[in-house]
């Protein structure tokens, strides 16, 4: 990197990154943090909010989030049209069946700061709720992110040996105890 | 009556307002609306700009230091460490490197920083190695500890 030339140097170093996040099975506020540093550029040692070095981040399979806990039936989206009488309150399901981008959206744009670089942030954050993605898109990425959730496996997808292999609290009792 | 003859009447004002009205108003020139052009408000407007200028003396020390502390965090996650973990074991390491000069290093020295982390690492795992490991030195580091040959 030291033989580049300067120009060459300094394109690397602004040029602006595309990130994609695979979002099936993971928490959408993880996911929201994640986004929310790459769009300001704070994981840049160059950071400057007046700098605007943030990248693009391209979030898939946004249908497939998973909520912990209850918050499915208990988390409330709040809204109002500005009419009398016009406040709306929706559960996160009810959300997520309207508009499955939703609830990443909303919990990206609480997650930026609050000032006028908000909106060109949320222009370069791009949703999909399956994992079919436009050429364009597919183009453009340049480094897949490692999932911030492990997903846990379920007991039929655990092989004979692995369920052989895993340790026991007790011996069994042999087969001739009566 | 004092004033008996014309030229008694004349007042002088004082011959230099021009220049004491363009001293408020050349301070004022790159401001919004009328208080660039007129002076009452902007003799306003220039006052406030004065004492807003001395406060954030002090605060763009503090803006300053933050933005240090932000970039030396990217830095190191970067490298796989958290801030926290690499300001504490760069000091217990007896590293007296100030945040301005680590976020130049960040940016400008990519390698001089990376060795920096790594010490850190190598301290922070410290622990885990006398307890767990074999007693030797973590390879590629200095140490406190150093071996007259």
């Amino acid at each position: 990197m030291s033989s580049f030339t300067k120009s060459a140097q300094q394109w690397a170093t602004f040029a602006r990154s595309w990130y994609l996040i695979d979002a099936r099975m993971q928490p959408p506020g993880k996911i929201a943090t994640m986004c929310a540093i790459r769009l300001q550029g704070k994981h840049k040692p160059i950071y400057h909010a007046l700098s605007d070095v943030g990248d693009h981040v391209v979030v898939m399979n946004s249908r497939h989030i998973a909520f912990s806990g209850n918050k499915w039936e208990q988390k409330m989206y709040s809204s109002h049209t500005q009419y009398p009488g016009g406040f709306k309150q929706v559960t996160a399901t009810q959300l997520h069946s309207k508009d499955p981008k939703a609830i990443v959206k909303l919990a990206v744009y609480g997650m930026l700061p609050r000032n006028l670089s908000r909106r060109t942030m949320m222009q370069r954050l791009h949703l999909f709720p399956e994992d079919d993605l436009p050429e364009d898109i597919l183009l453009n990425l340049t480094e897949e992110l490692p999932q911030p959730r492990e997903i846990p496996r379920r007991l039929n997808e655990y092989s004979q040996e692995e369920r052989e292999a895993f340790p026991t609290l007790w011996t069994p009792l042999p087969q001739t105890f009566k | 009556m004092v004033f008996l003859t014309l030229s008694c009447w004349i007042r002088n004002r004082g011959p230099d307002r021009y220049w004491k009205v363009q001293e408020v108003l050349s301070n004022a020139r790159h401001f919004r609306g009328r208080k660039n052009r007129c002076y009452s408000l902007a003799v306003r407007a220039v006052r406030r700009a004065f004492v807003y200028a001395t406060k954030a003396r002090k605060i763009k020390r503090r803006n300053m230091r933050t933005l240090w502390i932000s970039r030396i965090a990217a830095a190191s996650r970067e490298h796989g460490m958290k801030y926290p973990a690499l300001m504490h074991n760069l000091v217990k390491s007896s590293v007296e490197v100030n945040r301005r000069v680590l976020s130049d290093l960040a940016i400008t020295e990519p390698k001089s920083f990376l060795s920096l982390a790594k010490l850190a690492r190598a301290r922070q795992q410290e622990g885990f190695g006398a307890a767990l490991g074999d007693g030797k030195e973590p390879p590629g580091v200095f140490s406190r500890i150093v071996t007259l040959q």
